[in-house]
């Protein structure tokens, strides 16, 4: 298919008996930045290294922008870029001699190489470093200069470890604001490794949640919620009413699958956001205050939690894991089960 | 499928490395301070004592040497003779330590090196073939060796020749057997050196621990072949042109399959 970017199918690796990645089966679209989730170990790093030909597969097969990794990898690396979780710079040389070195490997002309460098470090707020040795950098300093390095070559695909680690704020909101331009404007695929659930939740598209080297689930983030949860969740707050009794009225309403008491408020389960505006007028009519009526949206970062949090009660009650056991389906959002 | 060595990707690996490398104290220090010894002071003792003391007889030492090479020393006045012997042909063979070790003390940096600081998982990020990577580590040390020991050479030249002017009242260096050690057996030695020493780099974690591996089980073995070696390169310069292009032989084939069998998987996986 012509407009995906990444398609793995079985992708698998392992180092010794331990497996680091089990039969991933996911497809990302061009111009899309898919969130790889998941805690330490869970196989975020060796996606991408698997993925941009650093290491090989297995079992299962992969294409990044229609190439083969496995049989074109330097093919490959000429399109992708990747920041590494530690930025992987030579404490003896300047930020510049680091790009520079980089450019040429890449096959870069100098001259139009170090005015490319130059337009780069500007960008990231690195140009008074520039002629520096890295060796008296900060960590959210040598970030950006590897940042800068990462986009060298105006990559297609681009694979970022941790982009924020080490950040203070305003550089945290400068490259989640390059990242979402890089994807939304310019059309590059990013695969974004983070522990920030709240980066992910601004930047991604898709996620995908691996533990322990397996899938959990992959999808967009609201489709995921919609096989995760049968109902919107909703907030109303309330006054002129006792709670205990507007939640028994809610309770009454067709379309309603939850409610529960938080002090004044009622937080509600509904199958629809229709049903919402029905709960208000019946709560009006019934003389309560009505301050604020809120269908929410689950987040990223609920939709994280929920598959950890059912992942976590479904080892509890199977037990102690059985290591040879074949990983069961992940969730997957109704699209992407609908692709081959 | 073999593809064309993309030289613009090998030089910058090499630039890189070579910079690096330059401004690295601990690196260049150990690196410099072995052929300072050798190639200035050893010459300037040596001086200093043929032009302070009497004729040294060397005679019965000449007498174990093959005739070709201790009937010409036998002819010189009898105070030349010693000076000839030690600083024309003697430490020749020793020598051959100097690129030896040069090379080895980069090559451990060449991978052991990136993996302690880090960076080389960029590297192997970058469009660079296995087989181009490898042999831009593998020039990254040679070449540096190899200018150490020609330089160190040509200062020898000078040193050598002006502490022993006294003695000789002419430039008696290079001799053939130095010039054949320094031009076609030192750089061979490097290569063979660096055949086993870029791979012990590349399974090692750190820099210290391939120099550990090197230093005290590889090089020694490597060093033991030399000096066995040394005693034949006196015998006759057609003996140390043939040993050269052994060795010579036997470095290309260690680093060819050595080029052939590097994978960025194996260095990947231990990350």
């Amino acid at each position: 298919m012509a407009d995906v970017a990444i398609r793995t199918d079985g992708l698998t690796r392992t180092f010794g008996t331990q497996v680091a990645l089990s039969e991933l089966s996911i497809e990302v679209p061009h111009g899309e930045v898919l969130a790889l989730l998941g805690p330490n170990g869970a196989g975020k790093t060796t996606t991408v290294r698997l993925l941009n030909a650093v290491l090989d597969p297995h079992a299962g097969t992969m294409r990044v922008l229609g190439i083969d990794p496995v049989a074109e990898p330097d093919e490959l690396r000429r399109h992708t870029g990747v920041l590494t979780e530690h930025a992987g710079l030579d404490d003896r040389l300047t930020a510049t001699e680091n790009l520079l070195a980089v450019a040429r490997i890449r096959g870069m002309a100098i001259e139009p190489a170090r005015r490319r460098i130059g337009e780069l470090l500007e960008r990231f707020g690195m140009s008074a470093r520039a002629d520096q040795r890295v060796a008296g950098a900060s960590t959210g300093q040598r970030k950006r200069i590897a940042l800068a390095r990462s986009l060298l070559h105006d990559p297609q695909v681009l694979f970022l470890d941790e982009p924020t680690s080490g950040l203070d704020p305003a550089a945290i909101r400068d490259v989640v604001a390059m990242i979402d331009a890089l994807a939304a404007e310019h059309g590059r695929t990013v695969i974004l490794c983070t522990h920030f659930l709240g980066e992910a939740d601004e930047l991604a598209d898709r996620m995908a949640i691996l533990h322990r080297g397996r899938l959990e689930a992959f999808g967009r983030p609201a489709d995921l919620a919609t096989e995760l949860w049968t109902g919107i969740p909703a907030t109303l707050e309330l006054g002129g009413i006792d709670p205990m009794a507007a939640a028994d009225l809610v309770r009454s309403l067709r379309g309603v699958l939850e409610v529960a008491v938080d002090g004044a408020a009622l937080t509600l389960e509904i199958t629809e956001r229709d049903v919402l505006a029905h709960a208000v007028r019946e709560l009006v009519l019934a003389g309560a205050d009505v301050f604020a009526a809120r269908p929410e949206t689950r987040t990223l970062s609920d939709v994280y939690f929920e598959v950890e949090r059912r992942r976590a009660a479904s080892e509890t009650e199977a037990g102690p894991p059985r290591p040879p056991a074949p990983p069961p389906p992940p969730v997957r959002s109704p699209e992407t089960r609908a692709q081959p | 499928m073999s593809t064309a060595i993309d030289w613009g990707a090998v030089r910058a690996v090499i630039w890189k490395d070579v910079t690096a490398v330059k401004r690295s104290k601990a690196v260049v220090l150990p690196m410099l301070l072995l052929p300072a010894v050798m190639l200035l002071g050893l010459p300037i003792v040596i001086g200093i004592l043929a032009a302070g003391s009497g004729p040294m007889n060397v005679e019965s030492l000449l007498n174990g040497l093959p005739s070709n090479l201790a009937e010409p020393i036998l002819s010189l006045p009898e105070r030349q003779q010693a000076v000839v012997l030690v600083l024309g042909y003697l430490i020749a063979p020793l020598f051959l330590i100097i690129p030896l070790m040069v090379s080895a003390v980069l090559a451990a940096d060449a991978f052991a090196g990136e993996k302690e600081r880090r960076t080389i998982e960029t590297l192997l990020h970058l469009p660079i073939s296995n087989r181009d990577l490898y042999l831009a580590k593998l020039l990254s040390a040679f070449l540096p060796a190899v200018a150490v020991s020609w330089i160190g050479f040509a200062c020898y030249l000078v040193v050598g020749n002006a502490s022993a002017w006294p003695v000789m009242h002419r430039l008696f260096l290079p001799t053939w057997l130095w010039t054949a050690v320094i031009l076609w057996l030192s750089p061979a030695v490097a290569a063979f050196g660096l055949g086993i020493m870029v791979r012990v780099s590349a399974r090692a974690r750190t820099s210290q621990e391939a120099n550990q591996l090197g230093g005290t089980v590889i090089l020694p073995l490597v060093l033991a072949i030399v000096a066995q070696t040394s005693v034949l390169l006196l015998a006759d310069l057609w003996v140390t042109l043939v040993i050269g292009a052994i060795v010579w032989s036997v470095a290309i084939a260690l680093n060819v399959r050595g080029a052939r069998r590097f994978a960025r998987d194996t260095l990947a996986t231990k990350l």
